[in-house]
């Protein structure tokens, strides 16, 4: 009976899909885990409750946590506030200094490639009144600096523009970008929810004055993210929520204590071992790429190859329909478009920035490689991707 | 100077050269707080700078930035009566006292 259940077991594993989704979302780390488990139970005290040792062990993990957040970007841990992930952390920059500057400020600058939940805040925003400019990108998926300086006027009050795309995993000129906000004292928020950990992250060399992150794509646990808030010059901001002020008033509600630690434990581990990683990442990337251009000579590459992040490639692939290929491939774990958009059916509209044409958007896919990805995993990927390829191409009703 | 009441009306003051404006405002019986002193623990001389004239005060510094991040009803302009002192290039300044203050010794 057990023999037979660890048999399945083993079965079950081998026939698991390869996992080329990193940019979804990766595993939690064991070492994260373990410095997580004690504060779900044992020490499962209220970080805000000071009268008590329960409550102050767990507000110094909290503290640690934060410090070791802060590292990772060349920040001040006061400078560090907790929401539940990126998705927070953009919505409270952005209708934050908005709302808290309205009465003099009035409009925002971002681009078309940004995730949905900055795009659909500043869409917020522009029904409250605001007015918003969204820059283009060029064909590379880049937003060129110049335009973004032309963009801001006297009311404008912050410019947001993604560390590094979800999708197509471009690199935009943060650095510069930052430089002529500050000159132009126009407050600088980046989404740097895919770059975190994954390249160097500086907020004063960058001149970033507001950065959203996120544990779960460093390989901590989903639900806890951080917002970078600048104190020198101080960055305000209106709160989303009402209630006891935690976060010096910026984010009301108990922190989740395990949840802390584990963004912590993340970042921490991503900083160490931040180099190392990006280049396996890369190598793998590079010899996925070659691969699948031996096989299929007329694939394209979605977006600048050179500032991008290691892990990631969006191919293109023409005369196919991405759906079929999907279909044909259950062993394989990759994104259509960006994940959280997969439930729609329309195509990715980072793809269509960069002038995409539908058909190809269509038939397009992102490959994201981690931590554990193997150059076994890659060479399969590889394998089964082109016979599949190959093989709709072939098949009268297969291809597009 | 001028303070601007809660209710919206003017009071125009004479202003010492080197007074805080928490000074000034008690020596004209003004109703702001200032239950600490001027030891920046309290935030309840918190003002509301008029932004004509808000590029003309030197930049508030951390501790300063600090309280103020515990103030109610904070605004863009906002700075504490008691750390910003009367130049002479502030000569005419104009700030209105918030609707009301949070006393952050107190937490309330």
């Amino acid at each position: 009976m057990t023999t037979q259940t660890e048999s399945r077991k083993r079965m079950a594993r081998a026939m698991r899909p390869i996992y080329l989704d990193y940019q979804a979302t990766t595993p939690t780390d064991p070492r994260v885990m373990a410095a997580m488990l004690p504060w779900f139970s044992e020490r499962f005290g209220n970080p805000h409750s000071a009268s008590h040792a329960f409550g102050r062990e767990a507000e110094e993990a909290v503290e640690a946590a934060r410090r070791q957040i802060a590292g990772v970007i060349g920040a001040d841990p006061r400078e560090i506030v907790f929401t539940s992930g990126a998705t927070e952390s953009n919505n409270l920059a952005l209708k934050g200094v908005a709302r808290f500057h309205a009465e003099s400020k009035n409009h925002i600058v971002t681009c078309a490639t940004e995730h949905k939940c900055v795009l659909e805040t500043a869409m917020q925003l522009e029904r409250e009144g605001f007015s918003l400019t969204i820059l283009p990108v060029g064909g590379d998926g880049l937003v060129d600096p110049a335009a973004v300086a032309a963009a801001i006027g006297k009311r404008t009050v912050a410019v947001s523009i993604m560390a590094a795309n979800n999708e197509i995993g471009v690199l935009q000129p943060i650095a510069e970008i930052g430089r002529l906000c500050r000159e132009r004292g126009v407050l600088f928020h980046t989404d740097a929810a895919q770059a975190v950990g994954e390249i160097p992250i500086d907020v004063d060399a960058m001149h970033v004055d507001l950065l959203s992150l996120t544990a779960h794509k460093i390989y901590g646990p989903k639900g806890i993210g951080a917002l970078y808030v600048r104190r020198r010059p101080r960055v305000r901001l209106v709160p989303l929520f009402s209630g006891g002020g935690q976060e010096r008033g910026m984010r009301s509600g108990t922190l989740p204590t395990p949840l802390c630690v584990g963004l912590g434990a993340a970042c921490a581990l991503a900083a160490e071992e931040m180099d190392g990683a990006a280049g396996m990442q890369g190598r793998l990337r590079d010899r996925f790429l070659a691969g699948i251009q031996a096989r299929l000579p007329d694939v394209i590459v979605n977006g600048s190859l050179t500032a991008r992040l290691p892990g990631n490639v969006n191919l293109s692939f023409p005369r196919l329909d991405g759906e079929r290929l999907m279909a044909r491939l259950p062993d394989l774990a990759v994104s259509t478009g960006s994940a959280c958009t997969s439930a729609a059916v329309e195509p990715s509209h980072v793809l269509r920035a960069i002038g995409v044409p539908e058909a190809l958007a269509r038939a397009s896919l992102r490959f994201s490689f981690g931590r554990p990805t193997t150059e076994d995993e890659v060479e399969r990927a590889v394998g089964r991707l082109a016979d599949e390829v190959e093989g709709l191409r072939q098949d009268p009703s297969g291809g597009a | 100077m001028t303070f601007i009441l809660p209710d919206g009306s003017r009071r125009e003051v004479e202003a010492a050269e080197g007074a805080s404006i928490l000074e000034i405002a008690h020596v004209h019986a003004i109703d702001i707080e200032g239950a600490c002193d001027g030891s920046m623990a309290c935030s309840t001389c918190h003002v509301i700078v008029d932004p004509g004239w808000w590029p003309r005060l030197p930049p508030a510094d951390a501790d300063e930035e600090d309280m103020l991040d515990l103030a109610a009803g904070l605004t863009a302009t906002s700075r504490l009566g008691c750390q910003v002192r009367l130049t002479r290039a502030l000569d005419g300044l104009v700030v209105a006292l918030p609707a009301r203050t949070r006393n952050a010794l107190l937490g309330r």
